[in-house]
């Protein structure tokens, strides 16, 4: 076994492979970009050392042997699947915790792998030459041949859209992956996504630990993964598992990967090989958590050069596992990544949580937007996804917007709980609403910051909350809230609230009837958090609202004359673009537009003496949306 | 440090009818406050409110700190007085915080009269900025006032302590570091013109707020000129030509934002001129208040029973408490802040004088608030105490009481008669703060000792007049009406009450002490 392991990744991933190291007794080395030197992948390895980038494969293997590391292991994404990698690794000396080159070369090109498929006896999606499209069946898919999660691929609905989809994918493949084939196969328009994990050693032992179903996804990121999936049979499970056996086999392929497969959402005995991932997965925790297996464990002992412990008859499957990925993206805004600090982050007890962030920790864009993964465990998947809801609505993540709630909402949806699934039914379905309305959102806001204040101003009587007036009246407090980027809300706080909120600890409060809260402060944005929904919070002044009630006059400021007149009217115009220049005092004086609109009125042209205070020019807002 | 018990007995009888006649008192004090809350009636709150303007209480609840307390002052001024065309006297004032800075707030109800200044309208307004002035505090004015109320011009204009009083005091508050901040939220004209110009920064909400020395009506009879009150006086004109005011606001609620920023820049308060430390609630239930205080002024209790239910852990270190025990004087703690109390438990003598000038000086030293707990029918009369020199002691007391730098707070409990209200702290010994209790009674002498005194002298008739006077005029509401007092309040209050005009005490520094204590 090895001395000291490099983990060439960060965030979840290498927290995870530190976990295992740890146990194993074995030395850790973290690499951290600029960002990342207080991230907890790096405080909690053994050694650290910095590097540039995580992509950089020179200074990942300079790390190697820096610390005399035998042995890098790449995590996913980033270095993981890049051949050059392995190759650098054995030219150092250093074994890669992962497949050889030649196989991962192999298996992810797609056409390649789809022809090591056909001769192992694994079914592939039927494909069609450009000729043969013309005159197939549709609906078709044009995908790049280097492609990966989704980029470069295009449903082709009809024979009319071919050559323009032909030729976009075509250009997104040159862009994305340098290399412009792509080639053209069946569609399936309700498909599960399911896959195979294997594991294989160097003796010629390659063993499958049973499939994944990764169908709930959007725009082919996998949000949701659980094992067994609940379309499989022992009998399909035994076909799977044989057909992803001999791929790999095929392929030469040693350590631990995946074989993906999409079948036909109603019967997915008809499925077809998909591709291969030659790494471990972010989805890997539900397989360990039915098979009872640490694939990091076992990953390093092949790479170790060490038999697999066991055979295919020995793996054993118990219950059911479903994993749900947090990240930091707004389901609400088509999943646009969310950036900022992390101004809170509690975990729900008795779960398995692989994460990469802690409270303080920066989010940045610049990265894979997963942030946590929440893996559950059952009995069957009742009691699985019992726990899942459980534990998703006991994760708070506040200061960064996250899938939490809209995963709680996924999984209360009736197909989703029947297991009733295929890869569409995200997009189909329209993003759950969040529990509470905004108003509800801004008397909680409200409460908490008035709970908040009255725990940080102790015991000095002014400090009270409770709008403490003589005679026994207390009084009500106003506020203007916007809860995140809605419309402002009035909210009024009666004085009776205010002792209906008990302060926990740690940010957390009690809401008499309303069940457990968080609180954290962002600057002006107050993040509440409940039930695994957050929300970001602004008191919004009044001076705020007067920006958009702004008469839009322009006046000069003091006398001169018209030197320009840029804009027109009827002109659209946002705040600060120029409408008038004045020429004063030997000054050039731009009078821009004060609020977005159109420009209704310009009263002066160039040359005009203009005295102070005299209208110029007037904008009018946009009529509002 | 001693920790005071009860010894009062809720299943008594005596308890029961204490609670019920206390009971009733502050029953209807709430139902004054009600009355007066609601400022100047329906009809007047519906035009008021039909302007887009705020009502006066919610200008002030909106100024104020989210949920933040508010130490409203006087709030039944003019009780009984103008034919209750006043109620509150029409203004309201009080300390609360904005932006964390304790200031005195002052707005005025236009529902009443259209906010017009009435000669008790003056004198709290007078109170206020008195108040400010002796507490260091920020004074914001919201201004919606139509100046004098003019049939009383004679109550209200001439005098030294009339309408000129309050920029008189603005000039030297402002001389003294003392913000004066005003929001012009309705009219401000003649003599009220002058509460935004004598500010040192100025918000005026367009289209409502106005500033004119003399009105469109006056101005049309002195020169003929027609003008509407917006050009003569209105925001836009004061902001961008006159310069009168500084910041335009679109409405009240922004107005109001806007003076929260401007007190936000005034920066941090001083720090207090004395420890304080963790607060701890009364060990004696406050509820019984009610119960263990005499409904019946002339029915003795121990003042011990008050104490221990208004202050931190009921805990009261005594000083010299075999000595002059008719005056109990102990050093106590009420939400934190440090206090040296002062409490009649009887008539005073001459060596509960001497005590009492003794402690005063002690706390002086010390930096230690005082707080008066007048019940107190007088100083103890007769040959063997004149000639004991009752009157040079008494003396002590009162030079002691009006020379010591320290705050104090006064609370008439009982009774406040004669030369025991000066000894004890009453309204001419300016403490920060006086409030009295609902069964409280204040005059010269009680009306029966005056009836006596007047048949001793043989006009028995004047004498039972008297007494019907003396009971009339020594009610708090006749006292707190003409601003005898800071207000009325609930006997369950005292403790917060007191909490919140410590902390604002504490915003005034003190001066060096320049003697040393006295032994007497």
């Amino acid at each position: 076994m090895f001395d000291t392991v490099l983990i060439a990744n960060r965030g979840e991933i290498a927290r995870r492979v530190v976990r295992t190291l740890a146990r194993l007794g074995i030395r850790s080395v973290a690499v951290y970009a600029a960002g990342d030197r207080d991230a907890p992948h790096v405080r909690e390895a053994d050694v650290t050392v910095a590097i540039d980038s995580y992509l950089n494969i020179e200074a990942v293997i300079a790390a190697c042997t820096s610390t005399g590391a035998d042995a890098l292991h790449p995590g996913y994404g980033f270095l993981s699947e890049n051949p050059a990698l392995a190759r650098a690794c054995v030219r150092a000396g250093v074994t890669f915790v992962g497949p050889p080159a030649e196989a991962s070369e192999l298996m992810g090109d797609k056409l390649r792998a789809k022809q090591v498929a056909r001769e192992a006896g694994v079914p592939i999606v039927p494909g069609f030459s450009e000729e043969e499209a013309r005159a197939a069946d549709y609906p078709l898919l044009v995908k790049a041949a280097a492609g990966g999660g989704g980029r470069g691929m295009r449903v082709v609905e009809r024979v009319e859209d071919l050559d323009a989809a032909l030729a976009a994918a075509r250009r997104e493949a040159l862009t994305g992956f340098g290399d412009d084939r792509v080639f053209i196969e069946r569609f399936l328009p309700r498909a599960r996504h399911l896959e195979v994990q294997v594991i294989a050693d160097a003796h010629g032992h390659v063993v499958h630990l049973g499939e994944r179903e990764c169908s709930l996804q959007r725009r082919h990121q996998k949000m949701i993964e659980e094992s067994p999936s609940p379309a499989v049979g022992d009998e399909l499970r035994a076909t799977l598992g044989a057909e992803a056996v001999a791929l790999m086999r095929a392929g030469g392929y040693v350590n631990a990967g995946t074989v993906e497969f999409v079948a036909d959402a109603d019967n997915p005995s008809e499925h077809y090989f998909l591709e291969c991932n030659a790494r471990l997965q972010v989805e890997h925790p539900v397989t360990e958590l039915v098979c009872g297996l640490d694939l990091v464990k076992l990953q390093l002992q092949v790479a170790a050069g060490e038999t697999l412990p066991f055979g295919q008859d020995e793996v054993t499957f118990r219950g059911h596992a479903i994993e749900a990925r947090v990240c930091a993206e707004d389901a609400a805004r088509d999943f646009l990544p969310a950036a900022g600090r992390i101004l809170a982050y509690q975990r729900p007890p008795g779960v398995r949580i692989d994460d990469g962030i802690e409270t303080g920790s920066v989010v940045d864009a610049g990265y894979d937007s997963l942030l946590a993964k929440v893996i559950v465990h059952g009995d069957d998947r009742p009691q699985a996804l019992a726990r899942l809801e459980r534990a998703l609505s006991g994760l708070t993540i506040l200061g960064v917007v996250t899938t939490t709630g809209f995963l709680r909402g996924l999984m209360a949806d009736p197909g989703v709980r029947d297991g009733i699934l295929d890869t569409g039914l995200i997009e189909r379905r329209a993003v759950p609403p969040a529990p509470i309305p905004d108003d509800g959102i801004g008397v909680a806001a409200a409460m908490l910051t008035l709970a908040d204040l009255r725990r940080r101003g102790g015991d000095d009587p002014f400090a009270r909350v409770d709008g403490w007036r003589l005679g026994g009246i207390r009084a009500p407090s106003y506020w203007r809230m916007a809860v995140g980027t809605g419309e402002p809300v009035d909210v009024e706080v009666r004085p009776d609230y205010v002792a209906a909120t008990t302060w926990l600890g740690d940010g957390r409060f009690a809401i008499v009837d309303r069940g457990e809260w968080s609180l954290a402060r962002d600057g002006d944005v107050t993040w509440i958090g409940h039930g695994g929904y957050a929300w970001p919070v602004r008191h919004v002044s009044a001076a705020e609202a007067r920006a958009g009630l702004s008469d839009g006059e322009l006046r000069a400021p003091m006398p001169g004359q018209v030197l320009l007149v840029p804009a027109a009217v009827g002109d659209d115009v946002r705040t600060g673009d120029p409408v008038v220049v004045l020429e004063s005092m030997k000054m050039e004086l731009v009078m821009s537009a004060p609020i977005d609109g159109s420009v209704a009125a310009i009263n002066v042209a160039v040359g005009d003496r203009v005295t102070v205070d005299q209208p110029l020019a007037r904008v009018e807002p946009e009529p509002s949306r | 440090m001693t920790v005071l018990r009860s010894s009062a007995n809720p299943g008594s009888e005596e308890f029961r009818a204490n609670q019920e006649a206390n009971e009733a008192l502050v029953e209807d004090l709430g139902a004054q406050l009600d009355r007066v809350a609601a400022g100047g009636g329906e009809r007047a709150r519906e035009r008021h409110t039909a302007r887009g303007k705020l009502l006066p209480r919610e200008r002030v609840d909106s100024l104020l700190d989210p949920g933040a307390p508010f130490l409203e002052l006087s709030a039944l001024a003019a009780h009984g007085l103008y034919d209750d065309e006043a109620p509150g006297a029409g203004i309201i004032t009080g300390i609360g915080r904005v932006s964390g800075r304790e200031c005195v707030i002052v707005a005025n109800d236009a529902t009443v009269k259209g906010g017009t200044y009435y000669p008790v309208t003056v004198k709290k307004h007078l109170r206020a900025q008195e108040v400010a002035l002796q507490n260091r505090l920020p004074c914001l004015y919201l201004v919606d006032s139509g100046g004098a109320f003019l049939p009383r011009q004679d109550e209200v204009f001439p005098d030294r302590e009339h309408f000129g009083r309050i920029f008189f005091n603005q000039a030297t508050m402002s001389a003294q570091g003392i913000a004066q901040i005003a929001c012009v939220m309705g009219s401000c004209t003649a003599g009220g013109a002058y509460v935004p110009a004598m500010s040192d920064e100025t918000v005026i909400v367009r289209d409502q707020g106005t500033i004119f020395l003399g009105g469109p009506p006056l101005v049309k009879a002195a020169t003929g000129e027609d003008v509407t009150a917006e050009e003569l006086g209105g925001a836009e004109l004061h902001c961008r030509t006159s310069g009168v005011t500084d910041h335009l606001a679109d409405n009240d609620v922004h107005a109001l934002e806007i003076v929260r920023q401007i007190v936000g820049r005034l920066g941090p308060r001083t720090a207090l001129p004395w420890p304080r430390r963790p607060v701890a609630p009364p060990a004696v239930d406050p509820g019984q208040l009610l119960g263990v205080v005499s409904a019946d002024v002339r029915k003795p209790y121990d003042a011990r029973e008050v104490i221990a239910r208004i202050v931190d852990g009921s805990r009261l270190d005594e000083f010299k408490e075999l000595y002059g025990a008719t005056l109990v004087t102990g050093f106590a703690h009420i939400h934190g802040h440090p206090v040296g109390i002062l409490a009649n438990n009887g008539i005073l003598f001459s060596e509960s004088a001497l005590k009492g000038a003794h402690f005063i000086e002690l706390c002086d030293q010390r930096s230690i608030p005082l707080l008066f707990l007048q019940n107190i029918t007088g100083f103890m009369v007769g040959r063997d105490y004149e000639a004991g020199g009752i009157a040079k002691h008494g003396a002590k007391l009162v030079t002691a009481v009006s020379t010591a730098r320290v705050p104090k707070l006064t609370v008439i409990v009982g009774g406040s008669f004669g030369a025991g209200n000066y000894g004890m702290c009453g309204r001419a010994y300016s403490p920060r703060l006086l409030w009295m209790w609902p069964g409280a009674r204040i005059s010269v002498m009680g009306g029966e000792q005056a009836a006596m005194v007047m048949t001793e002298v043989g006009q028995p008739e004047a004498g039972a007049r008297l007494r019907e006077q003396y009971e009339h005029q020594g009610r708090p509401y006749y006292a707190t009406a003409r601003l005898w007092d800071d207000g009325v309040i609930d006997p369950r209050d005292t403790r917060d009450v007191l909490g919140l005009a410590l902390s604002a005490a504490g915003n005034a520094p003190l001066a060096d002490v320049r003697y040393g204590v006295f032994r007497m």
